[in-house]
């Protein structure tokens, strides 16, 4: 079996066994806990409009917070629209989900995804730079938090890599496809065990905070 | 400088003083780790699990933290006050808690130290980080959990020690007590302002601050003023206590559930529908939102904070003002505790348009608004000097870029803060009470 072979067959298998178990073994331990109870009198309790208010209201706060954060805000939503521009809309990705899925769907022209992974690249690269120099960033980094970083990077890199066919000291483009896949993989596995599961929990956060603050008589 | 600020700077030393003197036998450092656990355990919910589990370690909640913007330093980023807590939660409650214990390290006595400092002297628990998180994780209940594992592993400051202390064994604080409740209102008695004590059944039952009666009677007076123009049956009950329930900023939880019983008890005695709480931020939280938890039982009373109070019967046409002449304008400071903890905007602001003064808001305002860098119990907490006074200049800053001609605020703990800060960095602009400024007012 070769790299590419693995890559596709079992690997692929593999991780995407290891993200489900992991992401529902994570959500549903986590769900369980028990929440307390709050005898103190709400002053608002129409709970469900301020939770579903606040899953989009966190996403443009008010400008005298907004201010300080603009770069970290803008770059935060550009990479990860590339990111996932770059993942469902690339032409040769289609397929790989078809094969899974069933169906497809449209694509972008491929340079246009190009130029879009490229940026997103470069907004990642900042942000380690960031993380590496600012002082907040230095603070409260952890290795969870290099690690979710490479492992998304990664993945461009090698794409970026097998779609010029450009061979790296010698290595064939089928392995760098397969390296290629094999990123992602590595993604899907760290997944669950890492900070990438916000994917999963920043929505029911977000309506927490709209409920809890609900109860006080604050819309957040 | 002023006479208030000299007070302030004297009650800063005594409590200094006092804590010195405070015996404590020192825990072993297992054990205080061990109890800090303990508290973690319990109070730790799904709730916080799932903010826990949901931070990015993006750092936008400090940009919003005035004590990291007043210094630039990482340490003050508001979810690293909590990181104990996160750590603990990583590793023994949160699922896949075992495989993390293979890489993460546990809570060392070194780290209690360390935030130690951090959630006493660099946090008000003002909740502003609470309103940017991208994650939508509330940051400031969490640092309440902070302050009660420190408290409980007997690491709080020295200071806090000492009124916890007095509170649990005296039931006064700083020394005030029903004595001088009573005193006080012999004085306004004095000047023609009856103040009902302790009468034994009253519709309202009003609460007392120690830090009014030492430094604001005009406060109290201005309350009576009120009450009584509405020709209300309200008393205030000299044995409910201190309205601060200071220990709910001490992190000392037996003491704040003491103090907080003994409020309830005496307002159900006096078979009160309503329990009135003065300008006190922390007290008003502390009643509002902790007193049903505390006793078990949802509280057979409304409670309101005076701002609340005056502003809706403002509102209601019950209780009516003059005007005052044309050209005044103020900003109004929201106490944290009041507003983003309480949701109390715009009965003050109600008051103060009845007034007829033109009101300038800061850029930050209601729920965005700074806190005045003295919440929490920091504005009697000297080794936090720096630290505030930092706070309090971007406060300075942004009520100065209203042109506004007062700060108006409804918090005696606002109040003090400012008032001190001001001396401190030579600040003119005349700070008022917004119950006084009704009272001085009323129809
Ligand atoms: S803003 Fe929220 S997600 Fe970002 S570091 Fe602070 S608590 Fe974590
Ligand atoms: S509650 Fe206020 S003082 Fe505390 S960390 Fe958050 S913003 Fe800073």
């Amino acid at each position: 079996m070769t790299l590419l072979e693995f890559a596709r067959g079992p690997g692929m298998q593999w991780a995407l066994v290891i993200f489900l178990v992991g992401v529902a073994w994570r959500l549903v331990g986590t769900f369980l806990i028990a929440r307390r109870r709050d005898l103190s009198k709400p002053k608002g309790t129409a709970y469900v409009k301020a939770g579903a208010r606040s899953m989009i209201m966190r996403s443009i706060p008010p400008h005298e917070l907004e201010k300080n954060i603009q770069f970290q805000h803008l770059t935060g939503y550009a990479w990860h629209l590339g990111f996932f521009a770059t993942l469902l809309l690339f032409g040769p990705h289609v397929p790989f989900f078809q094969q899974f899925l069933g169906f497809g769907w449209p694509t972008l022209p491929n340079i246009v995804v190009l130029v879009i992974a490229g940026f997103t690249l470069a907004i990642l690269i900042a942000l380690v730079v960031r993380r590496i120099i600012h002082p907040v960033m230095r603070q409260i980094s952890t290795l969870d938090d290099w690690i979710a970083v490479f492992l998304v990077i990664i993945p461009l890199v090698t794409g970026f890599l097998s779609y010029a066919h450009i061979g790296v000291m010698g290595v064939r483009y089928e392995t760098l496809l397969g390296l290629h896949i094999l990123s992602i993989e590595a993604l899907l596995v760290w997944f669950p065990f890492s900070k990438l599961m916000h994917l999963f929990f920043t929505f029911p956060s977000r309506y927490q905070i709209g409920v809890s603050m609900e109860r006080k008589g604050v819309k957040a | 400088m002023s006479a208030v600020a000299t007070d302030i700077q004297r009650l800063r030393e005594e409590l200094r003083d006092r804590g010195a003197t405070v015996k404590t036998t020192e825990l072993p450092p297992a054990e205080r780790v061990a109890r800090v656990k303990e508290v973690f355990a319990r109070r730790l919910d799904g709730n916080m699990a799932t903010y826990l589990e949901t931070c990015l370690h993006c750092g936008m909640c400090a940009e919003v933290c005035h004590f990291y913007e007043a210094t630039g330093e990482g340490k003050y980023t508001p979810i690293y006050k909590v990181e104990p807590l996160r750590r603990f939660y990583r590793r023994e409650l949160a699922p896949m808690g075992w495989l993390r214990k293979l890489v993460m390290r546990d809570i060392t006595p070194a780290d209690l130290d360390e935030w130690q400092k951090l959630v006493y002297d660099a946090c008000t628990q003002c909740a502003r980080c609470d309103m940017i998180c991208p994650m939508g994780i509330q940051i400031s209940p969490m640092i309440a959990v902070m302050r009660e594992a420190i408290a409980e592993a007997g690491m709080q400051p020295a200071e806090n020690k000492a009124l916890a202390k007095e509170v649990l064994e005296k039931g006064t604080l700083m020394g005030v007590g029903p004595e001088d409740y009573r005193r006080v209102a012999a004085d306004l008695a004095a000047q023609g302002i009856v103040v009902p004590l302790d009468k034994p059944k009253a519709r309202v039952v009003m609460l007392m601050s120690a830090m009014d009666a030492m430094l604001f009677t005009s406060a109290i007076a201005a309350t009576a003023k009120i009450m009584n123009r509405l020709g209300l049956d309200w008393t205030f009950r000299t044995n409910a206590g201190d309205a601060a329930v200071f220990d709910w900023t001490s992190g000392d939880e037996r003491a704040k559930a003491a103090a907080l019983r003994k409020i309830v008890a005496e307002t159900v005695d006096a078979g009160a529908s309503t329990l009135i709480v003065p300008e006190c931020g922390h007290g008003y939280a502390a009643v509002r939102w902790d007193g049903a938890n505390v006793v078990g039982a949802e509280l057979p009373f409304e409670v309101l904070s005076i701002s609340e109070f005056v502003g809706r019967e403002i509102e209601a046409g019950r209780l009516k003002v003059k005007p005052l002449p044309a050209g005044k304008s103020v900003t109004y400071h929201d106490p944290c505790k009041i507003g983003r903890w309480s949701g109390v905007f715009e009965e003050p602001r109600s008051a103060l348009k009845a007034l007829g003064v033109e009101i300038r808001e800061m850029e930050s305002h209601a729920k965005t608004n700074y806190c005045c860098g003295g919440g929490a119990g920091l504005v009697l907490n000297e080794r936090a000097n720096k630290l505030r006074a930092g706070a309090f200049h971007i406060k300075m800053r942004e009520a100065d870029a209203t042109g506004a001609g007062s700060v108006v605020t409804a918090c005696g703990h606002c109040r003090m803060t400012f008032i001190a800060g001001a001396q401190h960095a030579n600040w003119q602009k005349p700070i008022e009470s917004l119950v006084e400024l009704v009272a001085a007012n009323l129809a």
